[in-house]
């Protein structure tokens, strides 16, 4: 009977080994993520009215038209260049602005614009963490579901912090980057910084011709180390200028500097030359597209960018969002996080990393057109910003005019940190200026620069679009080349789980594989192998427990062959 | 057997009830602040009395004393029960803006009031019950009793009776923005359920609100970035309150904790109090110090085996 059971074992086991051995020749289907899985964003944020788009006058001032899909809110430009003390009540209401964040005032020179520049700027955090919910507050995505914690510089604003009381959103000027801030040589400057953060910070300005010590408001070089104590939350500091000198410059909180900038406390402040009539952007929120350039851009340009490039290390902007005590931050901070052991992770342009930066940061241009274009590096490392299909001129290294018979083309423009770039871009389609209409990326070329978190495609790359390649939303016009960009529209890509190549052919060719339906080829192996033991195992088991028996049928056997052999014998 | 599984299912039980406590829990953060003012009439009255912060005086000294600070920002905005309009000093430079509208009073600095309600009598109340004006102090001061915040009102609870009409006197300290909003209001009275004060600092401005006739609790914060997580929040308990709102400093516990291990910081003791003497020995026991203890327990433990053999060896003698 035993032997029975042990012969139906050994022809079961040698069926499922053949099986098992069947399967493993198919490797598992390709599994296609279905787009309706996906969270997926409209490319252009529907909030922004295609009305501000339009070229168009308010309160008298005249705004340039800026065809991307989300361009500048055009009362903000009104308010920036009017002054929010010279404005109307209702569009001022339209800003979310102080009515004492830009004060104008006093035309000393009698040249027909003011001279006396008030500007005051909050510090406010973003994506920090709450003691009330697990969640961020107020939440500002870089790209889709990316929400590194941030500090800003911020335009005093009046009322919330969040779009409104049901949201978690960030009011729209709490954003990255910090604000570019436009003034006029010679103008009277005054930057009141008054912390509503919970962290001391300062301004120091950065190539900006500034006095190191005020009469009335003390030091004002903004480092702790040397002219001034930290400003402390809840007070207020005035840094009073009278730039001589025009240009790109850069401005920075210098307290602890090694974590406070690149947590995003940091911005250009452009000097424009002095001109008569010069009434100037004062501030360009969120940067990009200059939609109310300066006398002296309109004389050489047909038009003008503010492209602040960024960069942060997930390790320091996650600290604001693992403690609440701000104790807990400032230990984390200064004495643990260890930035010589640090990596980037983010690298954004204008605050924003791809897609998002289709939104607001493409540079869109006609042929022929001649466009200043303002570059600041702001991260902790060179980076080299190339423009596919243009070689472009650098007129100005950190706001300083280089020799007018020396200036130099490049389609590589490298930049150290803090490093200021004017270029012109020419749009002549020669061969060398440009190679003609498309839509042609600018990014960063240091590859890590195109990425999010080391997800391709993010990073601060962006394009330099003609006209006749921008759809009627705004954004690049690439379907007909069968591009379909709705991918990096969803959280899911930046969260590394969606399979990059997997829509490329009907097939899926590299698209997902199943995970494998029996066991993969190892974990068979070593169940063939242990139930091969086992078998062996009761083989002996049944040779021991049955020795007897075998002894008997052994002898029996022997015997019987003997008394055969006996009975042949008698036979 | 029978015993094993009552003890399965009773573990089983605790399981589910804990587990069910643990989702609450989780639920609860959920909730925005913003919105999660539960209309809820639970008990669990807020005990903490605070009718000793409802003055009621009518000089209004408490806010015309900020002359040590030398900003030009002091003169108060005043918006009690017999004023609708803004009065304010000359700016520099000669601009004003007055927006009125019935919900919304702003003047050229941002100094703001919204949801104002002076008349409008809740349907909850026949009569005002009381009239009693509030002065709230707001500042980075106010925090340093709270450890972990930054800035803070200097009362974290005000009481009030049912139907009361309250005049608000909000005094901010700090020389930066601050707010004084609550949120939850009935929406018929009041715009997005929000009475919304705004000032920046020194300065102070006033409002009027009629609360409800029932119990209830109504958050008070700052909106500005991290200012209510940092320590500016408080509490507004009608009659005998409603439930409490979470992580007001010194009132109610953080719905999410941060966790706390204390530094290795250097103190005083680790150098004061040493003589020659006592230095001495102690850098011999320094130098080194865990290789000595170490040899210290090799000794020990050495001595400890030795015990047995030691007392064997007389033993043996005898039996010799």
């Amino acid at each position: 009977m035993p032997i029975h059971i042990f012969i139906a074992i050994l022809t079961f086991c040698m069926m499922s080994s053949a099986v098992i051995a069947q399967t493993s020749l198919k490797l598992p289907e390709t599994v296609k993520v279905d787009p309706a899985a996906l969270n997926s964003e409209p490319p252009c944020d529907p909030k922004i009215a295609p009305a501000w788009r339009e070229a168009q006058e308010i309160e008298g001032i005249k705004i340039e038209a800026s065809p991307g899909c989300s361009p500048d809110n055009p009362a903000w430009i009104a308010a920036a260049v009017k002054g929010t003390n010279n404005i109307s009540m209702d569009t001022l209401m339209k800003t979310g602005l102080s009515p004492d964040a830009i004060l104008l005032s006093d035309d000393l020179d009698g040249d027909g614009d003011p001279d006396r520049i008030v500007i005051k700027l909050e510090i406010m955090e973003l994506n920090g963490k709450s003691p009330d919910f697990p969640g961020v507050l107020p939440t500002f995505d870089i790209a889709p579901g990316i929400q590194p914690g941030a500090w800003v510089f911020a335009p005093k604003t009046s009322g919330m912090s969040t779009e409104n009381f049901e949201s978690v959103r960030a009011n729209p000027l709490l954003r990255l980057p910090s604000p570019v801030i436009r003034v006029e040589q010679g103008d009277i400057v005054q930057i009141v910084l008054e912390n509503t953060h919970y962290f001391p910070h300062s301004i120091h300005l950065h190539g900006v011709d500034h006095p190191f010590s005020h009469g009335e408001h003390g030091g004002q070089d903004g480092v702790p180390q040397t002219s001034e104590v930290e400003l402390m939350p809840g007070e207020r500091r005035i840094y009073q200028f009278q730039a001589r000198q025009p240009g790109t410059m850069f401005y920075h909180c210098h307290v602890q500097t090694h974590t406070h900038l690149a947590m995003g406390l940091a911005g250009m402040i452009v000097i424009e030359e002095n001109r008569p009539n010069n009434w100037l952007q004062t501030l360009n929120i969120g940067g990009g597209h200059v939609r109310h350039p300066s006398v002296a851009v309109k004389e050489k340009f047909d038009q003008e960018y503010d492209l602040h490039y960024h960069a942060m290390d997930k390790e320091l902007s996650g600290i604001i969002q693992k403690y609440n005590d701000p104790r807990l931050i400032a230990r984390e901070m200064n004495q643990r996080y260890d930035i010589t052991d640090s990596t980037e992770d983010y690298f954004t342009l204008n605050g924003l990393s791809f897609p998002y930066t289709l939104r607001e940061s493409l540079i869109i241009v006609e042929p022929d057109q001649k466009i200043k274009l303002r570059l600041l590096n702001s991260g902790g490392e060179l980076i080299a910003v190339h423009t596919h299909g243009h070689h472009a001129t650098i007129t100005h290294y950190d706001g300083v005019e280089h020799n007018p018979v020396a200036q130099i083309m490049r389609d590589v423009f490298d930049m150290a940190p803090a490093q200021r770039l004017d270029l012109t871009l020419d749009t002549t389609n020669d061969g060398k200026h440009s190679y003609g209409e498309g839509d042609w990326l600018i990014h960063d070329h240091r590859e890590k620069g195109i990425t999010t978190n080391g997800m391709a495609e993010g990073g601060s790359m962006s394009s330099i679009v003609y006209k006749s390649y921008l759809n009627g939303s705004g954004m690049p016009k690439v379907s007909h080349f069968g591009i379909d960009l709705r991918e990096y529209f969803t959280k899911e890509y930046y969260e590394r789980r969606f399979p990059v190549w997997q829509d490329l052919d009907e097939a899926g060719s590299l698209g997902s594989p199943a995970g494998q339906s029996g066991f993969d080829a190892a974990t068979q192996a070593s169940l063939l192998n242990s139930l091969y033991g086992l078998i062996i195992g009761l083989l002996i088991y049944l040779i021991i427990a049955k020795r007897q028996q075998i002894k008997q049928s052994a002898m029996g056997i022997f015997s019987r062959s003997k008394s055969q052999k006996g009975s042949a014998n008698n036979g | 057997m029978a015993k094993a599984t009552m003890i399965t299912f009773l573990l089983a039980g605790i399981f589910a009830i804990s587990s069910n406590a643990m989702a609450q829990e989780k639920a609860k953060p959920d909730e925005h602040d913003h919105s999660s003012h539960s209309a809820s009439q639970a008990s669990d009255p807020a005990k903490d009395p605070a009718g000793d912060h409802v003055h009621d005086h009518s000089d209004h000294s408490d806010h015309s004393d900020h002359s040590e600070h030398d900003m030009s920002h002091d003169h108060s905005v005043d918006h009690s029960e017999h004023s609708t309009s803004t009065e304010s000093a000359e700016h520099g430079d000669g601009h004003h803006h007055h927006h009125m509208d019935h919900d919304h009073i702003m003047d050229h600095e941002g100094t703001m009031i919204m949801g104002q309600n002076l008349d409008k009598l809740p349907s909850s109340c026949k009569s005002i019950s009381e009239e009693v004006e509030i002065t709230v102090r707001a500042g980075r001061k106010y925090a340093a009793k709270f450890p972990g915040t930054i800035f803070a009102f200097d009362q974290q609870q005000w009481n009030v009776k049912p139907c009361s009409k309250v005049t608000w006197h909000f005094i901010n300290e700090d020389n930066v923005r601050h707010q004084f909003m609550m949120h939850g209001l009935p929406k018929y009275l009041y715009k997005y359920g929000m009475f919304h004060l705004e000032v920046t600092g020194p300065k102070t401005v006033s409002g009027t609100i009629i609360v409800p006739g029932s119990d209830d609790t109504f958050l008070v914060h700052c909106d500005i970035s991290h200012h209510m997580e940092k320590g500016m929040k408080a509490q507004l308990v009608v009659g005998k309150g409603a439930e409490n709102i979470p992580s007001i400093p010194g009132v109610t516990p953080y719905n999410i904790n941060d966790t706390y291990e204390a530094e290795d910081l250097p103190k005083v003791s680790d150098k004061a109090g040493q003589n020659a003497v006592v230095r001495q020995i102690t850098t011999a026991f320094a130098t080194n110090n865990s290789q000595n203890y170490l040899m210290m327990l090799i000794g020990a433990l050495v001595g400890l085996v030795l015990i047995p053999l030691i007392r064997k060896i007389p033993l043996r003698k005898k039996s010799d």
